[in-house]
């Protein structure tokens, strides 16, 4: 595609050639700066069996600024809000153009291992989560059952 | 290849940009809101805020000063469909209004009127801005209004 970076291009290439374990990135037919990506859950968390869609998008300055990422499947999480915006660090204030949308994917995948409460973006989740967590997890699986299986059958 | 069909491919690609980036737009959008838009004078937020699919927007105008307008607070509801920003969105008062271009029955507000101005750049914000110019066009500015709050 014309006037699409060396940069882009090349990571794409290993994206399809090497995939990440748990992974699924694939540029939109239209669009080289907008992958669908799908997230397995990872195993051992209360995410484990569902398989989670997200959007992500290379801004025009991508690598100067972040890839921007959304989660489009529901899921119950103190780091991701309910309109499936994330809190992680290397997307906002940590980011560089060392990294790649390889780690992106991968440091999301790492979040869902590691829900970390105290560093919250959906308040309500993050306290449920630390006054019971036990409960809080059995949601998590909950949701993952309702949504994170479904939302893959009809698309 | 012709030229018309590299023109038509083009756009094609053109359009799909801005459908694909859809979300990140009206996030963006939903962030720039909260932040607070400039004077006040507009507001716009989702209007469920559960809404993953960023359709359905809550907005506000305040009626431009030295009009029959001036400091009522106007409610519009604003559907973003899928096809955002390529389309316009679908406007409608919720708060009664007698401004021209307005369906007086239901509030609607007449798509011509915003397709008039709404490219793929334009925003929720825009949109309000330009609506709040209307009414302090002439015209529009002296026209007598319903009873202040009342909704359709």
């Amino acid at each position: 595609m014309a006037g699409l970076p060396r940069r882009i291009i090349k990571e794409t290439q290993r994206l399809m050639a090497e995939p990440v374990s748990g992974i699924t990135a694939v540029p939109d037919e239209h669009n080289s700066r907008y992958f669908h990506v799908v997230v397995a859950g990872p195993s051992q968390s209360p995410y484990e069996g569902g398989l989670f869609k997200l959007e992500l998008f290379l801004p025009e300055e991508y690598p100067m600024s972040a890839p921007k990422v959304r989660f489009m499947t529901k899921i119950y999480h103190p780091n991701i809000d309910k309109l499936g915006r994330i809190c992680l660090d290397i997307l906002k204030d940590k980011w560089s153009p060392a990294l790649q949308i390889r780690t992106v994917l991968l440091s999301i995948q790492a979040l869902l291992s590691a829900p970390n409460p105290d560093d919250p973006l959906d308040n309500n989740v993050a306290d449920h989560w630390k006054t019971n967590e036990k409960s809080a997890i059995e949601q998590a699986r909950q949701w993952t059952q309702q949504y994170a299986k479904a939302s893959i059958n009809n698309h | 290849m012709n030229f018309l069909y590299i023109v038509s491919l083009l756009l094609t690609l053109n359009n799909s940009i801005h459908a694909t980036s859809r979300h990140f737009q009206l996030l963006d959008e939903l962030n720039a809101g909260i932040n607070g838009a400039d004077d006040r004078t507009i507001s716009w937020g989702l209007a469920d805020d559960d809404d993953n699919t960023l359709t359905n927007w809550n907005c506000v105008i305040i009626g431009p000063p030295r009009t029959n307008f001036e400091n009522r607070i106007y409610q519009l509801r604003v559907r973003c469909g899928e096809n955002y920003p390529l389309d316009p969105p679908e406007v409608r008062f919720v708060t009664r209004i007698s401004l021209h271009g307005v369906n007086e029955d239901s509030g609607v507000v007449d798509p011509r009127s915003i397709e008039a101005f709404w490219t793929k750049h334009s925003s929720i914000k825009q949109l309000l801005q330009n609506i709040r110019k209307w009414m302090a066009q002439k015209g529009n500015s002296n026209l007598a209004q319903p009873p202040e709050g009342s909704t359709y």
